[in-house]
């Protein structure tokens, strides 16, 4: 009997030290930024929940919690996700010491010369995920003129705007449409107030959809397109039908593009898509291959072929979008995904950008 | 030629007055707020605090109750109450009145990210919650250039310009305004003639907490009907260097924060432009427009500013 207790006691011992365990360190923007926060939890927690595994996270106040935070979290778990360009240093830093557990570093490079065999880095396409809102935006602007409204022009601010611009020159080459690009910066990532304002100048020089990659002070530009696509319906609040309906009686309007998440549901009819950056499916392989034991330590650019970056679905816009557009996209999405056609991801490339002869099946 | 006339076609770009204006409502506000602390003899840098505190009270309100106006109500009582935090400290207490401000500003600044999460559900920013609709002003509408710049306003710009020469009547024709003055230029002597020195600066800072709440909550349910932490932005300190340029005075507050409105504004549409091409790197570069814009001002066009005699120090009534 006792013997039977042992046996029963080591087995469930060395079960629970066996079980996989999770463990997520978030950067100082913490749950609830709607962006690679939220987004890598999502993906952690729908995979830990798919295979029955433990999953936790650690939130970080300060930029001096990284360190303390990732160590900790390199004890008491198999996989370690660091989240955020800012965790850089500490994750190379703590992962060398910790050689057993794996580590996922999220919109994070590995510095020249420091890879280490337990860690996997992601980063993201944007400029794929850009380049077909700005097609959309190409296709769909009235007055010839787009925006584009940044934060402060870091990599992947200025990624998604090479993007954005060259899927406007591949409409207008394709189509023969003359379009100008309004480009502004707010210089800083949390002012929704600036970023009304300086939407509310783009619309007042001419432009009629804005793209903003420019962290909460989108939240502003939505509000801005909202603001004046209820102006041209002359009611408060209007709905989303009232929108559709406006749209196709006068085929004039006013829209915002979201960026990251899916943001068409903050303004529903007035904001036309969403560039998404998917962090939330490299989580969830990242556990999955970590559990499997496929996990291999190294860099991954996600793309559209790797559904790391995607545009939205366009729930409340679908209908005013002409069908013709979302089959050139379905065609142009292919050939990113294969390979044939590539996004400029430096200025350089966006220079030189020619939009390819397409010839459309259809 | 082509600069020439970017420079020159945002004046007659009618959107322009209308960004112009509400860029320069929330340093009116809160400008006028500094104006009537410091007119009394108490400086107060909490104005950033006091406003950041207006915009999170105003979205709250709206969020429980759905009216913004009952959230713009709640945003003045809490400024009052917020202020009175800072009456109590540097006047009664006669604490500094620049640490009491600093704290007052940290303090607002962690009151608000703490109680996102218990509010909201996260920290952070908020969904869209609800706003305060421009109103058409009719007659005015169907004005060629004129309408399309005021033609449709927020009620709150409104509020803060009949503010502006409200305050302006109570500070300089009211006898409650000369009393103000006169414990800001000499509390001692004010004090002899039987003016209850404590009590009016208690009412100047209480109507600090007031305009510069309000300032917040246009900030807020005026405009972009959302609440991100630290989404002041440093308005508050912007609109004590309006409140300074415009020689603590209300009506020259206002052009100075009207002034640094358009400098932002014009620095937007500017580099919005479509007749000049800038490349994207130098853009960021255009935001600096409305600090230059202050420095020649201030350099050049102005005067002498000369503040309260007694402002910013504490007054101790002889035994």
């Amino acid at each position: 009997m006792r013997k039977f207790l042992v046996v029963t006691l080591a087995v469930l011992f060395a079960l629970s030290a066996m079980a996989f365990k999770v463990i997520m360190v978030t950067d100082t923007g913490g749950l609830g930024d709607k962006s690679f926060n939220d987004g890598t939890w999502h993906g952690i927690v729908k995979a830990a929940q798919e295979l029955g595994i433990d999953y936790e996270v650690i939130q970080s106040y300060e930029q001096a919690d990284y360190i303390p935070n990732l160590s900790k979290a390199a004890k008491d778990a198999d996989l370690v996700f660091a989240v955020g360009f800012m965790m850089t240093d500490a994750l190379f830093k703590v992962a060398a010491q910790y050689p057993d557990t794996k580590f996922v570093g999220i919109d994070i490079v590995p510095p020249e010369g420091k890879e280490l065999p337990n860690v996997l880095t992601f980063t993201f396409k944007e400029q794929e995920s850009a380049f077909l809102v700005g097609y959309v935006a190409a296709a769909m602007t009235k007055t010839g003129v787009v925006g584009f409204i940044g934060g402060i022009p870091i990599p992947p601010v200025e990624r998604f705007r090479y993007g954005y611009e060259a899927g406007i020159k591949t409409y207008a080459a394709l189509h023969g449409k003359e379009i100008k690009v309004l480009k502004g910066y707010t210089n800083v990532f949390d002012d929704p107030k600036k970023g009304k304002d300086l939407a509310m100048s783009q619309f007042a020089e001419g432009a009629d959809i804005i793209f903003a990659a420019a962290g909460a002070c989108g939240n502003g530009v939505i509000e801005a397109a909202k603001e004046k696509f209820a102006g041209l319906l002359g009611k408060t609040n209007p709905s989303l039908v009232d929108f559709i309906d406006y749209y196709y009686d006068k085929g004039k309007a006013f829209f915002a593009i979201g960026v990251d998440a899916d943001q068409d549901y903050m303004a529903p009819g007035a904001v036309l898509a969403s560039a998404m950056k998917r962090v939330d499916m490299a989580s969830y392989y990242a556990v999955k291959w970590a559990y499997n034991g496929t996990f291999e330590g190294g860099h991954k650019v996600l793309g559209l072929a790797e559904e790391g970056v995607s545009i939205s679905p366009m729930k409340y816009t679908k209908g005013m979008v002409p069908n013709k557009v979302f089959a050139e996209l379905a065609v142009l999405e292919t050939l990113i995904k294969s390979g044939k056609f590539h996004i400029p991801e430096t200025e350089e490339e966006l220079n030189t950008f020619k939009a390819p002869r397409i010839k459309f099946p259809f | 030629m082509k600069v020439l006339e970017a420079l020159l076609s945002i004046f007659i770009n009618p959107q322009f007055y209308k960004i112009a204006l509400t860029a320069s409502t929330p340093l009116i506000f809160a400008s006028l707020g500094g104006v009537f602390s410091e007119i009394t003899g108490v400086t107060n840098i909490a104005l950033e605090g006091i406003m950041l505190l207006g915009a999170f009270t105003s979205i709250v309100f709206t969020f429980y109750t759905g009216s913004a106006w009952f959230g713009i109500l709640m945003a003045v009582l809490v400024g009052i109450g917020f202020s009175w935090l800072h009456a109590w400290a540097s006047i009664k207490w006669l604490g500094n009145q620049i640490v009491v401000g600093t704290a007052l500003i940290l303090i607002a600044q962690g009151i608000t990210g703490f109680l996102m999460k218990p509010i909201f559900g996260r920290p952070g920013q908020t969904d869209f919650i609800g706003r305060i609709n421009d109103i058409s002003i009719p007659g005015l509408r169907n004005v060629p250039f004129l309408g399309e710049a005021i033609g449709e306003i927020n009620p709150l710009v409104i509020i803060a310009f009949v503010s502006v020469f409200v305050s302006w009547f109570i500070i300089y024709k009211t006898t409650l305004g000369l009393r103000m003055r006169s414990v800001g230029e000499n509390p001692e002597a004010a004090d002899t003639l039987g003016i209850n020195v404590y009590k009016i600066r208690y009412f100047g800072v209480l109507m600090s907490g007031v305009l510069a709440s309000l300032g917040g909550a246009f900030l807020s349910v005026g405009e972009t009907g959302n609440f991100k932490e630290l989404m002041s932005g440093g308005r508050g300190f912007i609109a004590l260097a309006a409140m300074i340029l415009g020689n603590w005075n209300p009506i020259g507050a206002m052009l100075a924060s009207l002034l640094f409105g358009a400098s932002e504004a014009y620095a937007n549409l500017l580099q919005s432009s479509k007749l000049i091409e800038v490349p994207a790197s130098v853009k960021p570069l255009f935001n600096m427009v409305p600090f230059i814009v202050t420095l020649i001002v201030i350099s050049g066009f102005i005067g002498k500013t000369r503040p309260p005699a007694a402002d910013g120090v504490p007054y101790e009534k002889a035994e």
